[in-house]
């Protein structure tokens, strides 16, 4: 169904790490502000009880919904051998008298090759990441349970260019009746090195 | 509660950026704290040999990865810029292969060198081939 594009609203991430040095585990705490509307397909993540029928309604319906949320995430990562190995612990509330929902992801990711190549090269492994990610609901504090709730199990590959760029597509399977039966996720990044400089300097 | 959402995400922002500036503004040319972060590796990681060491391949690799990661901060030339340490000196330079390649790992995120640990541990060997090379 062709149901157009439309500005659905925005989010503001932040990520703080409450230690300072290196663990085996390294704990993050990530909170974000989502102002959006109905509208919004983009499934980051899956939370309560998320399931297929949300997005069935059109574009047109979905919009008149509006959404006042915090999500708060607790990230374990550890490092091992060149595989980053991720545990996220997910609580969103909807400021609108919701009550908070769960989900969870479980991710491994390592990449093709894990020294570097002298020259200069786009299409060389040590660019290619590959891992496997798996996520889902795990209810609300009204009904923590499992039942009805949705889990994808999906491959990742993400190409980092050198300029900056990375590229990353990752599609998932649905495991349970209420999930989508595949999706397809696709991300196109650019990361701003010294952006805190750069700021700075425009103010000098 | 809804009305209150939006000022506490805009004075949350303000904090960080805030406590970020601060840590910025610390004078660079205090080399010691770096040093004595090095210093604070742990025994056995001190004498570890760097797998690539004297291979031209890799300081070659090295010097990408540092263009890549750390000459933002650090300058292309290695010689440090604002709070990055410059890295030609003796307090780096004399330090060994495994503590360089410990500190990579663990950073110093009160003096806001970030940790590396997310690098594969081979890259970071190759990093620290490159910066000794600079000696």
């Amino acid at each position: 169904m062709n149901d157009g594009a439309l500005w659905t609203g925005f989010r503001w991430e932040n990520r703080f790490r409450p230690l300072m040095k290196e663990h085996w585990i390294n704990p993050l705490l990530y909170v974000e502000y989502e102002n959006i509307n109905g509208a919004d397909k983009t499934m980051i993540e899956v939370v309560g009880f998320d399931h297929e029928a949300d997005h069935a309604p059109r574009n047109a319906v979905l919009s008149r919904e509006h959404a006042h949320e915090i999500e708060t995430k607790l990230i374990l990562s550890s490092d091992a051998q060149g595989w980053n190995i991720s545990e996220n612990f997910i609580a969103e509330k909807n400021l609108g008298h919701q009550p908070w929902e769960f989900g969870y992801a479980l991710a491994a990711s390592r990449p093709l090759g894990l020294s570097a190549t002298a020259g200069s090269c786009n299409f060389c492994r040590e660019n290619i990441v590959a891992g496997i990610e798996m996520y889902g609901g795990l209810g609300s504090t009204d009904s923590a349970t499992l039942s009805g709730t949705s889990h994808y199990l999906a491959p990742i590959l993400a190409w980092h260019l050198p300029n900056g760029v990375t590229l990353r597509v990752s599609p998932s399977w649905g495991l349970t009746d209420t999930s989508h039966r595949f999706l397809l996720r696709a991300g196109l990044t650019y990361e701003i090195s010294g952006w805190g400089q750069k700021v700075r300097s425009w103010f000098r | 509660m809804k009305r209150l959402a939006v000022p506490l995400v805009l004075l949350l922002a303000a904090a960080v950026f805030a406590a970020a500036d601060a840590a910025h503004e610390k004078k660079s040319s205090d080399d010691r704290g770096v040093m004595s972060a090095i210093a604070q590796a742990p025994l056995k990681t001190r004498d570890r040999q760097n797998p690539y060491e004297g291979r031209l391949d890799s300081i070659a690799a090295g010097k990408k990865l540092y263009l890549e990661h750390c000459a933002h901060c650090h300058a292309p030339d290695a010689r440090g810029r604002g709070q990055a340490v410059n890295l030609r000196l003796p307090g780096v330079q004399n330090a060994t292969a495994g503590e360089l390649v410990w500190f990579l790992g663990n950073g110093n995120l009160r003096r806001g060198m970030p940790s590396w640990s997310g690098l594969p541990v081979q890259r970071r060997w190759q990093i620290v081939s490159y910066l000794k090379s600079l000696r």
